[in-house]
């Protein structure tokens, strides 16, 4: 069972850009702060010796299970036996929320001590880490529209039908090798096939029956569930192979958990019979919170944003001279220079973050920094480069016979004129980077979107919140847009561009 | 004094563009170096300019080879306005003035100002001060590109090819106005063209093929080049 919510790469115009001193500044500013954010990444190992926390992850976007209810803090049924587990072993608790698909790799790369995020066990799993024993049982439901058009009654009368998933979910893969003749649409998260059932474009979806029978609830629409369960499934706590002393120590916390009670009046708070001022609890997510957690996202974005701009466009001048000039002792730097830039714009930003923060170990808002700045650096050492060289050779030349050395000519005639040139398209980079920044979602940084596609996994209203994030991007993008146009316009008033 | 010596010179490719030249410069107004394209006088105004080095002979400029002196000395003492003029176009005419100055020189930018200002006024294009290079004209351009050079003071200042881009009347007109230009600076024109080396010098050279082929008079050239 799992919820995962991918987030789509957006890519987009825009940039400003006038005084370099002033964008330096501003640049700096942000460079100095991006050094303060990894002190805020979570570590799981603490110094040895004291008792470390322990660490456990979730997606904090798969109520009620994980997610985060009105106050903004996490909440749900793995939250509150995560937070039991931790105090019977003695340790203080820390949660981590992360990307589903990067959850299992995160453990792996030693992220975090386990996984208490309703994880399944399967054979391929169990093929990388070791499960505990089963805190609780479910199983796969279909679901479908109380209006039933297609006389829907089992998963046996599906065939060639439309049915919806999550991507990277258990249910896919059973349906595709059970039931082949089963058209499977895979989307990012429930609320993508809610509204499809909604429209009648699917004809069902499968999910847990449990998180199902509460989205339905929560989403107030008119799907019932049909049949019988397709099977059932068991949900454990995952933890690293080498960790057989904690599984331990994690089994017979569950087992006293089961024993005394706590484990059912848990589940009863969030599904059984006193389970609604939870319910709607979450269910009135004011428009305050959600605007405060998306304020908070879109500052995260922006910081983000920020400082990988500065990052990069520092790096990107003494780049972009490399890629220009490929003389004498500058020739190994060239083909250097060359092929990382070529490396860096020929691979997905997504696979160079995963890179950078489970193959190098940095921490999220390092790795996210480091990654997004150095792809800045890549486009725009291209942009700075085609700047460059759009500069006569006679500019040079005339500066050179007025006795300005290198540096001269460099900083007084070569950069102002590459640079107005380079203008326009540096702005597209600088908004294409703002938007990419959406990426860092998978590396548990919760950036705007992600904090928006919590939201919606307990309000149901997709069109809503993407519109508010939508605005809020433009807000920032457009004006950036318009600097650039202004900016063009300036210099061909003054003759830069033919003269 | 500026003495051109044995001076040869080959571009990478085996041709040889310059042949034994041996030329004595001068400190005159202005000293014509004619020839039509081909006969190697732009690439005697690189050397001379230090843009190419010879491979062999030596330019020596008041005794010293040019070769040895830095580079800052160099371009204090000779200037060059190129045939596309190459003004900086992100400055103003005046700032395109005051540039070397202030960044070679290191003089006081109020100071900087005020010589460029009168430099300006004396070349006639005052009213060019605050214009920027795309916005004023090709013999308003030829002028203030030979202001910015005189800002430095030079011995020698190297022209080349300066009316390429000027209609006649123009041309005219700026001959005349380099004859009566007074200045301690000695100009050095390349140009294939004898109508304005005759209205703006008295003395120079004629090339063809790498080598000197006449020098004297301009009524000496032209009739050495028109046979």
């Amino acid at each position: 069972m799992r919820e995962i919510l991918l987030h789509s790469p957006t890519i987009g115009p825009k940039r400003t850009a006038m005084q370099t001193a002033r964008i330096c500044g501003w640049t700096l500013a942000m460079a100095v702060l991006s050094c303060t954010w990894p002190a805020l990444a979570q570590k799981p190992n603490g110094a040895p010796g004291q008792k470390r926390p322990l660490t456990t992850a979730l997606t904090g976007k798969f109520p009620p299970f994980s997610y985060y209810d009105q106050n903004g803090a996490l909440a749900g049924f793995d939250v509150d036996v995560s937070r039991e587990i931790a105090r019977r072993l003695g340790r203080r608790p820390r949660i981590v929320t992360i990307e589903w698909d990067g959850i299992l790799a995160g453990l792996l790369a030693g992220k975090y001590d386990a996984i208490v995020g309703s994880m399944a066990i399967t054979e391929e799993r169990a093929k990388q880490v070791l499960f505990s024993d089963p805190y609780y049982e479910s199983g796969a439901q279909l679901f479908v529209h109380r209006d039933n058009p297609d006389k829907i009654y089992g998963i046996a009368e599906c065939g060639g039908l439309k049915v919806g998933t999550v991507l990277g979910e258990t249910y896919q893969h059973y349906l595709d090798q059970h039931h082949p003749g089963i058209e499977v649409t895979t989307f990012k998260s429930s609320v993508e096939y809610f509204e499809m059932l909604d429209q009648k474009r699917i004809s069902g979806f499968v999910t847990d029956r449990l998180v199902g029978a509460w989205q339905v609830k929560q989403a107030n629409r008119p799907f019932v569930p049909v049949g019988d369960m397709l099977y059932r499934e068991r949900i454990a706590i995952p933890v690293r192979k080498e960790d057989a002393k904690l599984l331990k120590q994690i089994n017979r916390a569950l087992a006293q958990m089961h024993r005394d009670g706590t484990m059912a009046r848990i589940r009863a708070k969030y599904f059984g019979l006193h389970a609604t001022s939870q319910e709607d609890d979450s269910e009135g997510f004011s428009s305050g919170t959600a605007f405060r957690k998306l304020s908070k996202g879109f500052a995260v974005t922006l910081g983000i944003a920020a400082a990988s701009l500065t990052f990069g466009f520092l790096l990107a001048i003494p780049c972009a001279l490399l890629l220009t000039y490929r003389n004498g002792i500058m020739a190994p730097l060239h083909t250097a220079a060359r092929t990382l830039v070529d490396f860096l714009r020929g691979t997905p930003v997504l696979i160079q973050l995963f890179f950078v923060w489970l193959g190098l170990g940095l921490p999220p808002y390092r790795a996210a920094v480091l990654t997004l700045g150095i792809n800045a650096m890549a486009y725009m050492a291209e942009v700075i480069r085609a700047g460059l060289m759009s500069v006569p050779p006679g500019q040079a030349l005339a500066a050179k016979a007025l006795g300005l050395n290198w540096l001269q000519r460099f900083r007084h005639v070569i950069w102002p004129q590459a640079f107005r040139i380079a203008v326009p398209p540096l702005m597209n980079s600088v908004v294409a980077l703002i938007k990419d920044t959406a990426l860092v979602a998978v590396i548990s940084i919760p950036e705007v979107i992600r904090e928006a596609q919590s939201i919606i996994s307990i309000t149901f209203q997709p069109r809503k919140y993407y519109l508010i994030i939508a605005v809020m991007f433009f807000v920032v993008t457009f004006p950036l847009m318009k600097m650039a146009g202004l900016l063009e316009r300036r210099m061909k008033q003054k003759g830069y561009a033919d003269a | 004094m500026l003495k051109i010596e044995n001076l040869n010179f080959s571009y990478p490719d085996g041709t040889q563009a310059l042949k034994d030249v041996d030329v004595d410069i001068p400190p005159e107004h202005t000293f014509a170096i004619l020839g039509q394209s081909g006969s190697g006088k732009t690439t005697l105004l690189n050397c001379l300019a230090r843009f190419l080095t010879p491979q062999k002979g030596a330019i020596w400029l008041n005794g010293q080879n040019i070769q040895t002196l830095s580079g800052a000395e160099f371009r204090s003492k000779v200037g060059v306005v190129f045939q596309q003029l190459n003004l900086f176009p992100h400055m103003s005419i005046l700032d395109n003035l005051t540039l070397a100055p202030r960044t070679v020189q290191l003089r006081d930018r109020r100071d900087c100002k005020a010589s460029a200002m009168g430099m300006l006024e004396r070349l006639g294009i005052a009213d060019l001060a605050n214009s920027y290079p795309a916005q004023i004209s090709g013999g308003q351009a030829q002028r203030a590109a030979i202001a910015r050079g005189l800002m430095l003071q030079p011995e020698y200042m190297l022209l080349d090819e300066p009316t390429s881009a000027l209609d006649a009347k123009t041309s005219d007109e700026f001959a005349d106005w380099l004859r009566e230009l007074r200045d301690d600076t000695s100009f050095i024109v390349v140009t294939h063209d004898l109508r304005f080396a005759r209205r703006a010098a008295k003395h120079g050279i004629a090339m063809r093929q790498g080598r000197v082929t006449c020098s004297g008079t301009l009524d000496e050239l032209i009739c050495d080049i028109e046979q």
